[in-house]
């Protein structure tokens, strides 16, 4: 046997107990599960099992009602309102519905990201340019999001995503609104951002997207973690 | 600084995409800013003119007939020494009855009657501009009638205490007025600016998303409120001095002495408006923006 695979890797995100409710609604119950640092996971179930919740929960948009859950080392559950801005920028993610603004164009919809690191415009042209590259995405660099289909749009949010080099990315239904061909395109994506050193996890209710990877793969089923496999 | 340079960056841009809003929002700045100047302007020519009658007001001190001119030069001394006492002018009985006559005119023959003179000698003292109060000037002509070899001390009470009330009156409006007009210039920079992050909600979810903090937020917000108030601010400053110099040149032809009788505001105040201007417009723009959460 391998002698690293008896030392404890790195934990990015650790999940232990934790649960979210609504008012009365429970969303998610002792939720437990850990992704190693520079992993690449999928959490998958049915629609509104609490998937989006899960990932807001990481990413500081919802707190954690009971349970312990720790994201690069910070622990969300006391994390004060003026720290969130930084775990964030440690956090890509790539939105459901995009989230792109629409009254800036592709380039400055990249940018914008590093911006928010108060980068110099001479780097944040060059990183975007590289990034633009990556989603092949250059030659459309001043279009407006709305001139773009959606696997560009998408790949858009990608860009933004990846741009500022997070050490966690998360996607919410990547390819929810994407046929094979672009749905594969984003998939290869992702894991050419993983190969970088980028922890990624995927939320997705297609499970052909993990079938056949080797990745461990999270159930959520009931509010719960029902089974944890690899794909 | 790349971040205050983003935020100029984008305030400006909000300033000419929402042009006609902003437009409307600089313009009732501007006639806010102009009514209250124009009104600090009325209120200081009113308050000059009352200094200028208040300067003639004096207290009259009549005194005892039978009193010594040892006993007046003593008197004259104190006054003299007196530091609220700025100009003491000495009457003698004769003199009182010269201005009595010349002021009864045709009529003076009356006073031939009487024989004797019957006017005491007296002293007329004016009081430092500041002291001019009428509660002060009751008490100085109580201490005075005090003095042996004084009859009595006569003012004009009412007349000075009517200045006073006219004055006071002025300046409790002009700074109720200028309460009101900073308050109003708050509120119309607050829903200008409210409208624009009302407008831009989405943008401000999808910062907060990728790690911006409130500063990167709210920057373009106060700047866009500063231009909004120094703009509103200059016009109405502009539109102040060409009002008054409309007033003073046009007015010039019907009255001429308008010139010499009108103060003008210190040029510092032409500075002073768009300042006022753009602190009540940031203040404004500070509450639009509001608490942000993550």
């Amino acid at each position: 046997m391998c002698l690293c695979t008896l030392v404890p890797k790195d934990k990015m995100i650790q999940f232990t107990d934790v649960s979210k409710n609504y008012d009365e609604d429970v969303v998610l119950k002792d939720i437990t599960f850990f992704i190693d640092k520079g992993d690449l996971a999928y959490i998958t179930g049915p629609s509104g099992v609490g998937k989006t919740t899960l990932l807001k929960l990481i990413y500081c948009a919802e707190r954690p009602d009971k349970g312990q859950l720790t994201v690069a080392g910070w622990d969300i559950k006391d994390l004060k309102q003026r720290t969130i801005p930084f775990l964030r920028r440690n956090v890509g993610i790539v939105f459901q519905d995009f989230r792109l603004l629409f009254n800036k164009t592709v380039f400055d919809n990249i940018a914008i990201a590093l911006r928010i690191h108060n980068m110099h415009p001479k780097e944040i042209k060059e990183d975007v340019n590289e990034v633009l590259k990556d989603v092949k995405l250059q030659h459309k660099s001043n279009i407006y999001p709305n001139h773009l289909s959606g696997g560009e749009q998408q790949r858009v949010v990608i860009a933004r995503a990846m741009v500022s080099k997070p050490t966690v990315l998360l996607a919410d239904e990547p390819t929810g609104n994407l046929d094979a061909d672009n749905a594969k395109i984003i998939m290869n994506l992702f894991r050419e951002i993983n190969a970088r050193g980028t922890t990624v996890l995927v939320a997705t209710h297609n499970e052909s997207l993990f079938h056949g990877t080797g990745r461990k793969v999270m159930y959520l089923r009931d509010n719960m973690i029902e089974k944890e496999t690899v794909g | 600084m790349r971040v205050l340079i983003y935020a100029l960056q984008t305030a400006f841009q909000s300033l000419w995409h929402e042009k006609w809003v902003n437009f409307l929002t600089i313009l009732s700045i501007s006639v806010s800013l102009l009514i209250l100047s124009a009104f600090v302007t009325i209120t200081l020519n009113v308050d000059s003119i009352l200094t200028k009658w208040a300067k003639s007001f004096g207290l009259v001190v009549y005194l005892n007939e039978d009193l010594k001119k040892e006993a007046e030069e003593t008197i004259k001394d104190f006054f003299q020494q007196d530091s609220d006492i700025i100009e003491v002018k000495y009457i003698t009985k004769d003199r009182a009855l010269m201005e009595l006559k010349q002021m009864l005119g045709a009529d003076a023959p009356i006073l031939d009657d009487i024989g004797e003179n019957p006017l005491p000698s007296s002293f007329e003292l004016k009081l430092k501009g500041e002291l001019l109060k009428p509660a002060i000037v009751k008490q100085k002509a109580y201490e005075i009638e005090q003095m042996s070899g004084v009859e009595e001390v006569q003012y004009g009470e009412k007349w000075l205490s009517s200045l006073n009330t006219a004055s006071r009156i002025m300046k409790l409006s002009a700074s109720f007025l200028g309460i009101s007009i900073f308050i109003a210039i708050i509120f119309i920079t607050y829903n200008t600016i409210k409208i624009f992050f009302y407008r831009r909600k989405e943008e401000i979810e999808t910062l907060k998303l990728l790690g911006a903090t409130r500063t990167f937020i709210r920057l373009p917000f106060l700047i866009e409120g500063l231009f909004i108030g120094v703009l509103g601010g200059i016009i109405g400053s502009l539109a102040l001095f060409g009002t008054l110099s409309f007033i003073t040149i046009k007015g010039a032809e019907f009255l001429p002495s308008i010139k010499a009788i009108m103060i003008l505001l210190p040029v510092q105040i032409y500075v002073f408006i768009p300042l006022v201007g753009a602190t009540m417009s940031v203040i404004g723009s500070f509450f639009a923006v509001g608490k942000i959460r993550y």
